[in-house]
């Protein structure tokens, strides 16, 4: 099978849902060059009206996709970084969310706010984090994280199609990374995991980028621990059956994610976990997410993301 | 264009139904519906039914809050019972009892009210620009207050639409107070239409109080925004009667609000001068007034008695609309 990089799944996911709907468009700042590719080329092929540069202007290109997605559009609002989802919360948070639901669901929202997520870079505290849980806390939002080209563009192209507000974080050493994706169409549901290794001793949910480094760390423990690594792919809605079912089988959990510890999605999944497999875990569940500090740009970066060696530790402490 | 008789009527009208349900909204309050939520918009009526009655059905609005938007919605085609309904948090209501303050109506293009002070900056810019694209002529009449005003959001979407020639006419309602702030100290200037000329629009302050007034500056925007030449920001002049939240006590800082400073507004009472406009040139007679009044104190009454007979939602409704074409619903 042939081998793209996710940005260019993207890529390809987006021309061709806009191909196959006149409704779907482009905005955001720089997105007719192609912030990080994702947007690059498609100007040439759907014109101005359907690839727009905005100003530098969050809440304007936030708002804007939240009210043409009411009137019948379906906006791709590229947000750039996952940080400026802040600077427009009003519009994320207060109006995609939750207009629908307050308005007696007398209109739809099909929209995608698409931003990239991720530190390892030194990028600072304002261009580095992963602000998930603060997405599947808020009820009406949906929350995709792929972590393959292939799931990559299969995951766009059904979040293009939702009639519902979702956000697509991608993160930022993903987006060159190279997989198999077919050439025909395909499309991936939400909310169906995917488990990215088997294995029989221990479960490593991980989310994002953190799914390569627990693969790493999964085949570098190989002959002493079998670990299964799964990727919830998205967390709103999260297939926690195929977590669960796991679980059953191994009795021990890691949970992996590069937002803050503190009330972070891990704690979420590990909480959903202990709901309803209580029973079956033979040791204290371990998390592994970024220690509860803005991140640092720089040399103190590494003492406050996840690492490899981290997971190596929860599960060897979930193993003992 | 001037107005025929039958439109100034039609003015007339709107307003006063307008007053009726904000007056019932008022003893509503008093009368303690656990419900009802009111943010007063008596003296301000001129504004949204001079702005709305003759737009296009599928012209988009973004409602002010001062009367919970009644001048507006109505003007645009909600009905009162609808309206009245979700007051009572029915599920006759517009927003099938889950907004109870708000009014959602799409098919008269209007999708609903934020909770937030300046959001109908942004999100009139995404109306603006599906109307734009769409290309059949559709504007946008966006409403915020002298407080909205102070939001950033104003730049960014008051600039953007400029950029892109959107078809927006925002229209604030300057009523001289964002809760308890007087605009003499929250801006800088006399005029809040000044800000226009940064962003290369025509900018025009008009009598809040005369409803034809605010009619043809809003028309003349309008008939702008539909032939392509872009957004328009009108500045009503008008004046709150009653506390920022019906059953508070009112402040101007720390201070009352003089007494004196609402007598005189209200001298300037907006039904008041329609009413004896279209007396003095014998448009109605006062026989033809006061059978307009009494039906709408019938009309009010008798969508309140809708609104209290009607049905609660059930908690299923939730499930129903958190997420279009849900297959579940929330875990």
């Amino acid at each position: 099978m042939r081998q793209i990089m996710m940005m260019q799944a993207f890529n390809e996911a987006l021309r061709e849902e806009m191909r196959r709907d006149e409704a779907v468009f482009v905005l955001g700042e720089g997105v007719q060059g192609g912030a990080f590719l994702v947007t690059g080329g498609l100007v040439q092929e759907f014109g101005t009206d359907r690839v727009m540069d905005t100003p530098l202007s969050e809440t304007a290109i936030a708002g804007a996709a939240v009210g043409a997605a009411m009137a019948g559009y379906r906006p791709f609002a590229d947000l750039q970084f996952a940080d400026f989802i802040f600077i427009c919360g009003d519009e994320i948070f207060n109006k995609a969310a939750k207009w629908r639901f307050i308005h007696g669901g007398k209109m739809k929202l099909p929209l995608v706010f698409f931003a990239a997520i991720g530190g390892y870079g030194g990028f600072g505290s304002e261009h580095s984090q992963c602000p998930e849980s603060i997405v599947m806390h808020t009820p009406g939002l949906k929350l995709v994280l792929p972590s393959t080209p292939y799931d990559g563009k299969g995951l766009l192209k059904t979040a293009i199609r939702d009639d519902n507000p979702v956000v697509f974080f991608s993160h930022k050493l993903l987006l060159a990374a190279m997989g198999d994706v077919p050439e025909e169409e395909y499309t991936i549901p939400f909310g169906v995991a995917d488990v990215k290794k088997e294995g029989k001793d221990v479960t490593v949910v991980a989310t994002s980028y953190q799914v390569h480094v627990a693969l790493q760390v999964a085949n570098e423990l190989e002959g002493r621990f079998s670990v299964e690594v799964i990727d919830p792919r998205t967390l709103e809605p999260l297939d926690i059956d195929t977590i669960v079912k796991s679980v059953e089988k191994t009795g021990r959990v890691v949970i992996v994610d590069e937002d803050t510890k503190r009330c972070g999605i891990t704690a979420e999944i590990a909480t959903q976990i202990m709901e309803s497999a209580f029973n079956s875990l033979r040791a204290p569940i371990q998390r592994v997410a970024a220690a509860n500090y803005p991140i640092p740009a720089g040399f103190l970066e590494q003492y406050v993301l996840p690492q490899a060696k981290d997971i190596v530790t929860a599960i060897e402490t979930v193993m003992r | 264009m001037a107005l025929t008789n039958q439109q100034l009527t039609k003015l007339y009208v709107n307003m006063v139904r307008a007053r009726g349900l904000d007056e019932l909204l008022v003893r509503a309050v008093a009368e303690g519906k656990s419900e009802v939520f009111l943010h007063s918009g008596q003296g301000e009526e001129a504004v949204g039914v001079g702005a709305c009655t003759f737009l296009r059905e599928d012209d988009y609005i973004y409602p002010q809050h001062r009367g919970n938007g009644a001048a507006h919605v109505i003007s645009k085609g909600v009905s009162p019972r609808a309206f009245l309904a979700e007051h009572y948090s029915k599920a006759t209501g517009t927003c099938r009892g889950l907004s109870v303050f708000h009014t959602s109506e799409p098919s008269v293009g209007i999708f609903g009210i934020g909770g937030t002070i300046g959001t109908n900056f942004s999100l009139s810019l995404g109306w603006g620009l599906a109307a734009q694209k769409r290309g059949k002529g559709q504007v946008v009449v966006s409403f915020f207050g002298d407080g909205g005003s102070n939001r950033g959001t104003l730049h960014e979407a008051m600039n953007l639409a400029a950029v892109w020639k959107l078809p927006i006419i925002w229209v604030c309602h300057n009523n001289l107070y964002a809760m308890y702030m007087p605009i003499k100290d929250a801006y800088p200037k006399e005029d809040i239409a000044d800000l226009a000329g940064g962003y290369g629009m025509p900018g025009v302050v008009v009598d809040g109080q005369d409803v034809v007034a605010v009619y043809e500056a809003v028309q003349a925007a309008v008939d702008r925004a539909r032939a392509g030449q872009g957004p328009s920001l009108i500045e009503c002049k008008t004046y709150r009667y009653r506390s920022h939240v019906e059953g508070m006590v009112d402040f101007v800082h720390a201070d009352p609000r003089p007494q004196e400073e609402i007598d005189d507004w209200k001298k300037r009472d907006p039904i008041y001068l329609l009413r004896n406009r279209l007396l003095e040139q014998g448009i109605l007679k006062q026989a033809n007034i006061e059978r307009i009044d009494a039906e709408i104190v019938t009309e009010v009454e008798e969508a309140k008695r809708f609104a209290i007979e009607s049905p609660f939602p059930g908690p299923s409704i939730l499930d129903e609309v958190l997420y279009a074409n849900a297959k579940g619903g929330a875990k």
